[in-house]
């Protein structure tokens, strides 16, 4: 097993740079790497304790695999292998292929890894696929959202190293577990870093523009997998060590209503589902125990749901209430909506229970809030107007991609079964109806216009040093 | 001392990154941060001594920790590589912006 994991970190940059070698086969090359990933993730699943690799003596790199990273690295085969089937008729060059498999590489890397160290290279490595992803159209304005996002993550990630340094020196040792009694200080930069990385409550405020503004394609990579990169490790943190895990929970809970106060005000499509994907990555991180499954349903939807937005023919909701759109997407669209309202039937509901269970009982309430926001901001997809025409003609390869991440939707019920008692199944249907109720009643007919100044450039970098004091003072307490 | 004199080009850097209007100015503050934060790491490694970790017969001397050093050789070719890209990028923007100016740039491309 531990030679097979290695071989499998290692194929994804291998196959990477050799693509350039083999240009025609780009495309089926990149989906065999996501296959490799999804078999490895299944694998893992049947492992009796979780694999620690110690490559190289102590100071070496550790690799620790478990039923929790099986959940990411299948979120991320499948979403990836989705975004390369969406692209397959697009007409992407060779270099759009080697980045979306680089990405896919060091993402996963990041889901195995278990010191601070290989968890920086890899969250850089992200950082500079994603910048290359981002800019890929070449035009002056990707590039600025590029270039804004590699500076906020790189600066994020300077903070990130001296916390690793800090930890080396109490410690000698760079593996997670040195952070148990490491310094106040090391601690809070440590997750300051992460926190940016993977958008969580207000030094996350960099993602609606980035996820917004990208291509399509790019939106739902982004969006379904390269947050989770800075997630995991939090997740993975507050599992290992019990004074983390509060604060975990803490963060987990603001960003969860964060988010969705935003994402329930939002006019335009692409803004709203970015901000709630700032509100979801709180409910993988309120309950850390069962946050893999909860990400591995978030990704499929999100990632569905980007890639419907990008087929509709506006961004605007109000728009989109005058002009019907074509039945078999409308119905794609509410398929994916169930599943992330927490509607029977689909994974989405096994998660949300699953994760509801898993709550301390202060976190119950703000959970429960955000699940009504949730509800209320996906009535907005809902209740779009739809029509059987037939134009504009969808383009080859939505279909493929779509219906895989939303058959991956509902074949993930196998994972919690459970869930479907009575009791379980009667709450989100109420929760659901309310925030229709609601929907009906106020938000389709407000239109409040929330400020974007935290939002801008300097103001991100700003907030990171706050974030820094609010961290160092939840850790001291 | 030389603790203080790290966190200091830390900090400098950080301040260079938040109140420098011009985009260039910004990515070489933020050179600035981490040089600050690669002689962290060095000084982290000199904890125990300075001499080079040379397996020699005779006496033993106090020789500097190996690990941080070779930790921070990839941090600093991971910094160097995505300053270059940054530099590229501000390049390709600067022909539309010649100013570089943050705020006027982002004025400019909000949606």
């Amino acid at each position: 097993m531990m030679l097979w994991t290695l071989l499998w970190i290692a194929l994804p940059f291998f196959v990477g740079f050799s693509i350039y070698l083999l240009p025609q086969g780009d495309r089926i090359l990149a989906l065999v790497v996501t296959l490799v990933s999804m078999a490895y993730a299944i694998v893992l699943f049947w492992q009796p304790a979780p694999l620690e690799l110690h490559l190289l003596d102590s100071f070496g790199v550790t690799l620790m695999a478990d039923s929790l990273s099986g959940f990411f690295i299948l979120t991320n085969a499948l979403v990836t292998a989705a975004v390369i089937l969406y692209c397959w008729y697009r007409g992407k060059t060779t270099f759009f292929y080697i980045q979306v498999i680089l990405l896919h590489g060091s993402v996963n890397a990041a889901f195995v890894c278990a010191d601070l160290i290989s968890l920086y290279v890899a969250l850089e490595v992200i950082g500079i696929a994603v910048f290359l992803l981002i800019a890929y159209p070449r035009s002056d304005r990707s590039l600025w959202v590029a270039l804004r996002y590699l500076f906020v993550s790189n600066t994020a990630m300077l903070f990130y190293l001296i916390g690793a340094a800090l930890v080396y020196r109490t410690n000698q040792s760079f593996a997670f577990a040195a952070l148990e009694g490491a310094p106040t200080e090391a601690v809070a930069l440590v997750c300051l870093g992460l926190l940016t990385k993977g958008g969580i409550f207000i030094s996350g405020l960099w993602l609606p523009l980035t996820h917004a503004e990208s291509a399509t394609p790019v939106s739902a990579l982004m969006s379904g997998v390269v947050v989770k990169a800075g997630v995991f490790p939090l997740a993975r943190f507050a599992l290992m060590l019990e004074d983390l895990d509060p604060i975990v929970r803490i963060f987990g809970a603001g960003t969860a209503l964060l988010g969705v106060a935003y994402a329930v005000f939002e006019k335009d499509t692409k803004r709203m589902l970015a901000f709630h994907t700032v509100s979801q990555l709180g409910f993988v991180l309120a309950a850390p125990e069962v946050g893999g499954f909860y990400a591995l349903t978030h990704g499929f939807v999100k990632a569905a749901l980007f890639l419907i937005a990008g087929e509709l023919p506006s961004r605007s909701f109000k728009t989109l209430h005058d002009q019907p759109i074509r039945t078999p997407i409308w119905i794609a669209l509410v398929i994916a909506s169930f599943s992330i309202s927490g509607f029977p039937l689909l994974s989405g509901f096994g998660a949300k229970v699953l994760t509801m269970k898993n709550l301390l009982p202060w976190q119950v309430i703000a959970m429960n809030v955000a699940a009504f926001g949730t509800a209320i901001s996906f009535a907005k997809f809902i209740f779009l107007p739809h029509a059987p025409t037939q134009n504009p003609p969808v383009k080859p390869g939505f279909w493929p991609a779509v219906s895989l991440l939303l058959v991956g939707l509902v074949a993930a019920n196998v994972v919690y079964y459970d869930a479907y008692s009575l009791a379980n199944v009667v709450k989100p249907l109420a929760i659901i109806a309310l925030g229709w109720l609601a929907y009906h009643l106020i938000f389709r007919r407000v239109t409040v216009k929330l400020p974007r100044m935290l939002e801008q450039f300097e103001h991100l970098i700003g907030v990171m040093s706050l974030m820094l004091m609010v961290l160092f003072g939840l850790v001291m307490a | 001392m030389l603790y203080a004199c790290v966190y200091a080009t830390i900090l400098l850097g950080f301040f260079g990154i938040l109140l420098k209007e011009n985009l260039v100015m910004k990515i070489i503050a933020m050179d600035v941060m981490s040089t600050g934060v690669i002689a962290l790491f060095v000084l982290v490694a000199a904890g125990g001594g300075r001499f080079t970790p040379i397996f020699i017969d005779g006496p033993q001397r106090d020789y500097a920790d190996p690990v941080p050093q070779a930790v921070i050789l990839t941090a600093i070719v991971i910094g160097f590589s995505i300053q270059a890209l940054m530099l590229v990028g501000v390049m390709k923007l600067a022909r539309d912006n010649p100013t570089l100016e943050t705020r006027a740039i982002e004025e400019e491309y909000r949606p």
